[in-house]
């Protein structure tokens, strides 16, 4: 297990993943047309298999078979302690690791997502600019999508759901510690399995992969069914393993309505991606089904259905819409009283606000097929679901806003992500309306206007919320402080980008254009033109980004424990964080929104128990003992002393 | 514990506050130019020909203006704390005071005007439906659509054996489509009237129009269908009833 | 025992085991959840596919169809099994340590029967698996419980081998409570599976 890491995962995932293929090879029947699909799937499954065999995820289970379990030198070495950069390339546990894991993962995925959407757009910079080929054009569509939607659904939840949310709850670590590294390394699995769609065929049929465009798809579209196998499984392991984590490991005192508004947003994206992505799942099951044997789940002669899949698709795509957003603008939500040094306006409603967001994204999945025809009658019926959602997410606005009211606005990079989103997220809430309305959307399905209206919400709103997110815990995440001057260039280029892309491409979508062609009218030349300028501002405002994360995290100012001023228990930790975060586990007294209220500290000293040697930070006082279960547990779920410091209306 | 103030008073003190001076400015200025820029996006729409774009046209003016004022209300205060509220320095600011924890009456207008927004959206919609689908009573023509890698073909049952790759309506009267498919999902758009149904195999699905222009507009695919999705596009002529019945006799069928 | 005797804490903090116990119970929970939906969306497909009959090809002409006798046999296998380990959790929980090895054992080999039971059935249908929608969703409907199977039996497996190595007593056994709630979970999985697959034909037969 000690010798095991990146390098020898990726040698057994090729070992197996060659072994299976010459298996597959040599046994199966060759006359038939879906043996290369078959082949596919088998190799990337066995080069998943042997990849996680390689960084030893199957360690733990198969010594727990045999009755030893693992001692304690095992948990400290598989935490991390004392290998340096080499953590960084192991099965470790430590939820920091993990976190810091994640977020280059997404990094990296950002950069080809971005890439292809670099190429799509200078396909389209004139009509006909045969730039691509339709074939190469359509894969590279369905790349782009899928591999922005997987970068985008972890880009929170991964790197500060991992990182930041046991910090702020006080916790030492994950629930799960190694069920986290076990869903960190099976993302790494499936992104050779993704890309490797492009060197067989490509996923000529976008994202969505519909039926039964994607039961005739190239081999491609068996790495890209695998690929989101893996990333269901992924998911639902990381989703059960956060939302556990902040179900019983908040610390002693930190009631729910004491619970930083960011862990309320993390758990409900993660906890609604766990009934989301297998539905997701299921449907890549029965479309492997139909490509490797012969199924006819999604092929109408035999009995199938096309409307089967978009149906599964669905159920899973919209909630996975909030999945993506709600983090985002909740961390949003979670730095604005920090930077508007007031308390957040409102938290219950905060927190209805993103349940009822919640809730209602189950119940709109059919939204996306009004046109579809699969049942007319239900359209009104979701037309209602569909506009109800903008009630709660009204209500997320209004605390963004009355936490704004009269502040003292501190127009660090991270608020000015904030403003963004607000600029952003209207745009993208109204022009939501319109296509919620199933007349206009059966003028607008489709068309570009579509895809510019969810990039205006999953970019504008997502993308910026991460971006804000990362500028405002950087300094805990590298202890580091993010270089002002490059950010600052790069916030203003992606902004201003982003805005010309998508505003062109409204335009050009009501003008009839439809979504993923390879060429178009030339009556939608312009609007194309100035869209394609505009990414290119983007790609340029991103690579400043990671220029700007690149040469902070190395060289930038070192930041104090707590650069921000802020109130959460992640900013009491010092900087480079202590293995298992807290030494003496912190007891809250208070929800850490309390600005301006006087010297009220978040964290009291607990009765009767000693103050350890070791000085703490400032903010926290004494506090609970080492290995304390209460504390760990999360002391009183249900709130006895609720009460104090929070729900004070104040005017 | 002081005695509250009669709501009047307190109204009107309130509205001389200099950020609710400031803000309703802003806000003013930015539902007017909303509500000026709210009829663009029909334009860009281009020249409706049937009732059908004319309604959704309508419906993108009118959630626009029903829109705007939420829209400015927010970018007014997001505008005005960077105008007035900000902070310059390198330091965290003071905390600010008073500090406020909630205030139910904004609670309870904004959830009161976002509900009545969500109501009228959803009672414009049901209506709009209605209308648009009310227009296929008298006499429909049917037109039998099919999709195919990458062709539409139309065919007219009830006038005998005519077929076409580009679609022949009549000015004024209603049409019914039938819409299907031969192979993968396709989605019949019919651009400039508003009207689009997926074409599923192996499955039947309908939409009707009545076109109310003379001339040529567009069909085009809006659901990826492979290599050469972006060419599946053809022309739709909307004739007077006589060159419509010419065209028809001339193709074999009857009328 | 507690580290903060040294600054540096060189161990890492050691957690009451009923509370990782606790803890567990809940992920096993969500995790359970999200399998849940994975085979509420089959059961979804099953019926969907059933309701719409595209095509009138639900069933094939003159198709056979599988046994819906051999199904609840297999469910039954399944829930006996699940049955005969909540005794084991029971023997534990007051201490009999022989007797939670012994049940176990039982319970293991009615689940290989059953499983290779699932196999036979998986092989032996009377149709191939592109016949019709109705073949496809059998045999995928059969191929995730033969999975479901396989998982519980490594569980059910350690279970046992543990057990005999009495890892497992009266107050230190919440993970045979866990495999136990994932086991009933299986049955019912299995119940609902057999349930499902008893309607045959399709309600749909109209123009």
């Amino acid at each position: 297990m000690r010798r095991l890491n990146l390098g020898t995962a990726v040698a057994g995932g090729l070992v197996v993943g060659y072994l299976a293929w010459y298996l597959a090879h040599h046994f199966l029947q060759t006359d038939k047309a879906s043996t290369s699909d078959q082949v596919t799937l088998i190799t990337s499954a066995g080069w998943a298999l042997g990849f996680l065999i390689g960084i030893g995820a199957f360690h733990g289970p198969l010594t727990w078979l045999s009755g030893r379990d693992q001692s304690h030198e095992d948990e400290t070495f598989l935490a991390g302690k004392g290998q340096g950069v080499g953590r960084y390339f192991r099965f470790t546990t430590d939820h920091k690791v993990v976190g810091i894991q994640y977020l280059v993962i997404t990094m990296v995925l950002l950069a080809v997502g971005g890439t292809l959407a670099m190429m799509i757009r200078t396909n389209l910079i004139t009509p006909h600019s045969g730039f691509l080929s339709p074939q190469t054009y359509n894969s590279v569509v369905g790349l782009h999508g899928l591999t922005m939607i997987l970068a985008t659904i972890i880009m929170v939840t991964g790197p500060f759901g991992n990182f930041i949310v046991p910090l702020m709850i006080g916790a030492r670590d994950m629930a799960f510690p190694r069920l986290n590294a076990l869903s960190l390394w099976l993302l790494v699995a499936l992104v050779p399995v993704l890309f490797s769609a492009a060197f067989m065929g490509g996923i000529p049929t976008g994202w969505s992969g519909y039926a039964p465009l994607s039961d005739q798809a190239p081999p491609g579209m068996d790495a890209y069914l695998m690929a989101i196998i893996l990333f269901a499984l992924s998911s639902a392991i990381a989703g059960a393993n956060i939302t556990t984590t902040i179900l019983t490991m908040r610390a002693r005192g930190m009631t729910w309505n004491r619970t930083p508004i960011f862990v309320w947003g993390v758990m409900a994206s993660v906890g609604l991606a766990i009934p989301a992505f297998p539905m997701f799942m299921s449907s890549m099951v029965l479309l492997g089904v139909d490509r490797t044997v012969g199924g006819q789940f999604y092929v109408a002669s035999g009995g199938g259905n096309p409307w089967l899949y978009s149906n599964l698709f669905w159920l899973m795509g919209h909630p996975e819409v909030y999945v993506i957003v709600l983090p985002a603008v909740v961390a949003l939500m979670e730095l604005t009283p920090v930077f508007s040094r007031k308390p957040l306006f409102n938290y219950n409603a905060a927190v209805l606000g993103i349940v009822g967001i919640v809730g209602l994204s189950i119940m709109v999945w059919a939204h996306h097929m009004y046109a579809s025809g699969w049942a007319p009658a239900l359209n009104g019926p979701f037309m209602l679901t569909t506009e109800l959602i903008s009630i709660p997410t009204g209500v997320i606005f209004l605390v963004i806003l009355g936490t704004m009211w009269r502040g003292r606005i501190w127009t660090t990079l991270p608020m000015m992500a904030t403003y963004a989103m607000l600029w952003n997220f209207i745009i993208g809430g109204v022009t939501g309306i319109y296509v919620s309305d199933v007349p206009a959307d059966y003028a607008l399905h489709g068309s570009m206007f579509v895809t510019a209206h969810f990039h205006y919400t999953l970019m504008g709103a997502g993308l910026t919320g991460a971006i804000g997110a990362l500028a405002y815990w950087f300094p805990k995440m590298t202890g580091r402080m993010l270089e002002r001057g490059p950010g600052l260039v790069s916030f203003w280029l992606v902004q201003i980008g982003f805005n010309v892309t998508f505003l062109g491409m409204f335009a050009v979508g009501l003008a009839g254009q439809p979504r993923r062609v390879v060429h178009y009218d030339p009556a939608f030349g312009v609007g194309n033109t100035v869209s394609s300028i505009g990414a290119y501002v983007i790609g340029l405002g991103m690579l400043v980004l990671l220029y700007a994360v690149v040469v902070s995290w190395r060289h930038g100012e070192v930041a104090p424990a707590n650069p921000w001023g802020a109130k959460t228990l992640e900013w009491t930790v010092p900087n480079p964080i202590p293995l298992e975060n807290f030494e003496v586990l912190p007891v809250v007294v208070a929800d850490p929104y309390g600005y301006g209220e006087g010297d009220v500290p978040g964290l009291v000293p607990a009765p009767g128990v000693p103050v350890p040697r070791e000085p703490q930070p400032a903010e926290v006082g004494a506090t609970g003992d080492g290995p304390d279960p209460l504390a760990a547990a999360g002391g009183p779920l249900t709130g006895d002393d609720a009460s104090q410091g929070t729900g004070r209306e104040l005017q | 514990m002081t005695t509250p103030q009669p709501f009047g008073v307190r109204a009107r003190l309130w509205s001389r506050r200099p950020e609710v001076r400031g803000i309703f400015l802003i806000w003013a200025v930015l539902t007017a130019l909303l509500c000026a820029f709210a009829f663009v996006p029909s334009r860009i729409m281009g020249p409706a020909a049937s009732p059908t774009m004319d309604a959704v046209k309508s419906t993108m003016t009118v959630f626009t203006i029903a829109a705007a004022p939420v829209a400015a209300f927010v970018w007014a205060v997001a505008l005005y704390s960077l105008l007035r509220w900000r902070h310059r320095g390198s330091g965290p600011p003071e905390d600010a005071r008073p500090s406020m924890r909630s205030n139910r009456p904004a609670t309870a207008v904004w959830l009161v005007v976002s509900s009545v927004l969500c109501v009228f959206l959803l009672v414009w919609g049901l209506a709009e439906m209605q209308s648009v689908s009310r227009a296929s009573a008298a006499q429909p023509l049917v037109v039998d659509v099919t999709g195919q890698q990458w062709v539409w073909t139309f065919s007219y049952p009830a006038q005998g054996k005519v077929e076409s790759d580009q679609l022949y309506l009549p000015v004024n009267r209603p049409v019914v489509f039938h819409v299907t498919s031969n192979d993968v999902i396709h989605s019949f758009w019919v651009v400039q009237m508003g009207i689009k149904v997926d074409a599923n195999p192996g499955m039947t699905t309908t939409t009707n129009v009545t076109p109310n222009k003379l001339g040529t507009f567009d069909v085009r695919c809006a659901e990826l269908c492979g290599l050469l999705h972006a060419d599946m596009e053809t022309t739709v002529h909307v004739v007077d009833a006589s060159a419509f019945r010419s065209w028809v006799v001339e193709n074999g069928g009857h009328v | 025992m507690t580290s903060s005797e040294t600054a540096e804490a060189p161990q890492l903090h050691v957690e009451d085991p009923d509370l990782i116990g606790r803890r567990w119970r809940t992920g096993v929970l969500l995790l359970i959840v999200a399998d849940a939906a994975f085979v509420a969306a089959l059961m979804f497909s099953y019926f969907y596919l059933r309701g719409l009959n595209t095509q009138h090809a639900w069933l094939a002409p003159g198709q056979a169809t599988a046994s819906i006798a051999v199904s609840w046999l297999l469910a039954l296998g399944v829930v006996v099994s699940a049955a005969v380990f909540r005794g084991a959790d029971r023997a534990i929980r007051s201490g009999h340590e022989g007797r939670f090895v012994s049940a176990t054992a039982v319970a293991l080999l009615v689940l290989l029967a059953t499983t290779v039971g699932q196999f036979l059935q998986l092989s032996n249908f009377p149709f191939g698996v592109a016949d019709s929608a109705y073949s496809s969703a059998l045999y995928t409907m059969a191929g995730a419980n033969f999975v479901h199977l396989l998982i519980t039996a490594f569980l059910a497996v350690a279970m046992w081998n543990r057990g005999r190595q009495h890892i497992y007593t009266a107050t230190s056994n919440w993970q045979v409570q866990l495999v136990g709630l994932w086991w009933t979970w299986v049955a019912l999985a299995a119940v609902v599976g057999a349930f499902t697959t008893s309607f045959i034909t399709s309600p749909n037969v109209g123009g």
